[in-house]
């Protein structure tokens, strides 16, 4: 067993760490919810990093990456709050068209010259889709109801909610970074809040959930890019506890920053709100916590000890 | 010990009920049932009004003040009814329920003929200038200054997460009075007209969009040297009567509106099947355990307090009830499911059990953080040793 990380996934998530950073701020989220919420400008930078090819095989023109890095930027974008519909397309949709075998479209969805907002009949609705317009709690997201046919394709199901757990992860680091950041600036009875324990220590349950969020995540990413049988599994695991994760960050950093968390004119409530929707997305937490159940009590999934938990 | 009520209390009960029913389903149908605190403040406005033609603006307060001098069971029933209607969250909160009660107590006679009655009538809306950006849970550290000139107090400063400024009349304003003083010494508590060119108030958006909350600026602001409660310099004691009402039988309606909302998760979770899910059927339950446990908690504590303030054990009571709300703002979500993710698109509002998981974010942080009652608990209900806290 080896559960390093492939360095050249490390590195390509590092780049689009720095990239996003310097390029999708606070202002940029503030910018698009003021009107228009999709710039072309933005897309455009994410093509030519080539994110939108980043699972589409080397052949039509794209990276060739394994499920395990596209989990590694969807993270990223998850970070970044990214409003643009990158891991629906480049990470959900791509993957899932390859498996289906339908090849036509992988070269223009590199290229960035095409969307997919796939349909699903656990989502209510579709992100990005086309129709008529639902608002979402998030300023950012941008929702048409789902066509009443929608499938229920259960490897489309597994892709979003793995990309959406590796958002969630994303999410609750950054709220985890900005309630940090403001617990070291902001004083109370003369001592920076993050001196108090209190404090100290409700950061620090929230870095615990995440440290252990993070191996799942990637242990779900390797089963679906093995393809095995227990991925499901693996995938609704991932999804639960990110999002147990990120509500808990989501509420920690609200918290610590007192009634500032609580105003819209602090960043923290992009982060939160995207957090809200996308734990809902790909199947919320008791859909997911029902598939642990039938696969520990149902016997699908082999329990005691002359079993490996791997 | 006598649990229940008795047939005169049960008779008030019908006429609270009959009297808000007329009201809600009558020339009030447009305000029932409104989540926020900011639509329709003329509409909200008269409201308080017409509670005060019916003697229904205090029922607390002693008749001579426009009350009716009622029983904590009186009250309780009051509550209740009053949130069974979908009556809409009271303009005047603050006014009645937190200056009214704190003048009664430490106010002079002068002081009670002039600003009670304004207040049992509808007609002066009051907020609350306590927090500064300097000072939120170190409210001692509060900076905006008053100094005497001709028989006024002059004020210079800023208050933030001012509620309600917007729309309020009056602000009573907690200032620094004395050169050189830091900490709890050398505070005055002051009643300043909002409606003067020294004031200017400058709404916050919060989380879901709306401006409940405001900044005001004091820019060489007046009042009266007569509206003063209290000593000077004594302004940190005022302060904290207020705040014992502000936790105190001020919070029963509150717990009224509690139930409604958890009736609505479940009303949700019978809507969408989630309460055939045993998880659900738990977590339900468990909500339920938790509200009745604040309840009879509540109760029995203001069974003991004096005059709608609670005493030293109620110190629990603001955490619990906070943080029991939070949680059930995150069941709420998760009984929605997908759902809870759409947002309308028209200004009417967000939904009850949308809102209710944003506005529960802030009931941990106003009216002391739980990070502030946890060591007011350990501190002074334990004895334990005090926090270092600077020179508060
Ligand atoms: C919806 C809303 C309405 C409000 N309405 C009003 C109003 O009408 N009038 C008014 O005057 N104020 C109002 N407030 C302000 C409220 O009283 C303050 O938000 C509160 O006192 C906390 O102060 P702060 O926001 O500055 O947070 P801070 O005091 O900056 O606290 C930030 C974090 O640090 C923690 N912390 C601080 N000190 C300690 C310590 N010693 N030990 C451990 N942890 C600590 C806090 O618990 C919190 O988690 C309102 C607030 C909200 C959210």
């Amino acid at each position: 067993m080896d559960f390093r990380l492939p360095p050249e996934s490390v590195e390509l998530a590092e780049a689009v760490r720095e990239y996003l950073a310097g390029t999708h701020g606070p202002d940029v989220l503030r910018r698009l919810d003021a009107g228009g919420n999709r710039d072309l400008r933005i897309w455009q930078g994410l093509v030519e990093m080539g994110l939108t090819g980043l699972l589409v095989p080397e052949s039509e023109g794209g990276l060739g990456m394994t499920l395990l890095g596209g989990a590694l930027i969807a993270r990223e974008c998850g970070r970044a709050c990214l409003a643009e519909p990158l891991v629906d397309t480049a990470l959900v949709a791509v993957p899932w068209l390859i498996a289906r075998g339908e090849t036509d479209d992988l070269a223009v969805i590199a290229a960035g010259e095409k969307l997919v907002a796939l349909p699903h009949a656990v989502n209510p609705w579709v992100a990005d889709g086309e129709g008529e317009e639902l608002a979402s709690v998030d300023p950012l997201r941008n929702l048409v109801a789902a066509p009443e046919d929608a499938g229920d394709d259960p490897l489309l199901l597994d892709l979003g909610a793995l990309m959406s757990a590796a958002q969630l992860v994303g999410l609750a680091e950054a709220m985890l970074d900005q309630a940090v950041a403001y617990a070291q600036v902001r004083e109370q009875f003369g001592h920076a809040i993050g001196g108090f324990q209190a404090i100290k220590h409700k950061l620090a349950d929230v870095a615990v959930a995440l440290e252990f969020v993070r191996p799942v995540l990637w242990r779900a990413a390797q089963a679906m890019d093995d393809g095995l049988t227990s991925a499901p599994l693996h995938v609704s695991h991932a999804k639960y506890a990110a999002t147990d994760a990120a509500y808990l960050a989501a509420e920690s950093a609200i918290q610590v920053h007192g009634a500032m968390g609580y105003t819209y004119e602090v960043d923290l409530h992009f982060w939160m709100k995207r957090a809200w929707a996308l734990a809902g997305a790909w199947g919320d937490r008791n859909f997911h916590y029902h598939r642990i159940e039938d696969a520990a009590l149902g016997g699908a999934h082999p329990l005691g000890p002359q079993h490996t938990f791997a | 010990m006598k649990l229940g009520f008795s047939d005169m209390e049960e008779a008030f009960r019908r006429e609270c009920a009959s009297w808000f029913e007329d009201q809600m389903s009558g020339e009030f149908a447009d305000i029932r049932g409104i989540a926020n605190l900011v639509d329709k403040p003329e509409r909200r406005k008269a409201w308080e009004r017409r509670l005060a033609e019916h003697r229904y603006s205090c029922i607390g307060w002693p008749i001579a003040w426009g009350g009716r001098d009622a029983t904590l069971n009186e009250q309780v029933i009051f509550a209740e009814e009053y949130a069974r209607a979908g009556a809409p969250n009271r303009l005047n909160h603050m006014g009645v329920e937190l200056l009214g009660p704190t003048l009664l107590a430490l106010g002079s006679s002068e002081q009670k003929a002039r600003f009670l009655p304004a207040i049992a009538e509808g007609t002066a809306i009051w907020c609350q200038g306590y927090s500064e950006p300097g000072a939120g849970s170190d409210l001692a550290a509060i900076r905006t200054r008053a100094r005497r000139d001709d028989g006024e107090w002059v004020i210079e400063g800023q208050k933030i997460w001012t509620s309600l400024a917007q729309f309020a009349d009056m602000i009573f304003v907690l200032a620094r009075t004395e050169d050189g003083t830091s900490g709890r010494e050398g505070l005055s508590f002051l009643l300043v007209d909002l409606d003067q060119p020294g004031i200017e108030i400058r709404p916050i958006r919060q989380i879901n969009g709306e401006a409940e909350f405001n900044e005001v600026f004091f820019d060489g602001a007046r009042c009266p040297v007569e509206n003063m409660v209290g000593a000077e310099g004594e302004g940190w004691t005022v302060s904290t009567t207020l705040l014992s009402f502000e936790r105190g039988i001020s919070t029963l309606g509150q717990q009224m509106q509690f139930r409604n909302e958890l009736d609505a998760v479940i009303a949700a979770a019978r809507r969408n099947g989630k309460t055939a899910d045993p998880v659900f059927r738990q977590r339900l339950a468990e909500a339920e355990i938790g509200l009745r446990l604040m309840r009879y908690g509540a109760l029995r504590m203001l069974a003991d307090g004096k005059g709608g303030a609670l005493a030293g054990a109620a110190l629990t009571y603001k955490i619990q009830w906070a943080s029991w709300r939070r949680a059930l703002g995150e069941l709420a979500m998760d009984v929605l499911g997908q759902e809870g993710e759409i947002a309308p698109a028209d200004a009417e509002g967000w939904p009850l059990l949308t809102n209710l998981y944003l506005y529960s974010r802030a009931d941990t942080i106003y009216g002391g953080t739980n990070q502030i009652q946890r060591n007011l608990i350990a501190e002074r209900g334990l004895g334990l040793p005090r926090e270092p806290r600077g020179n508060a």
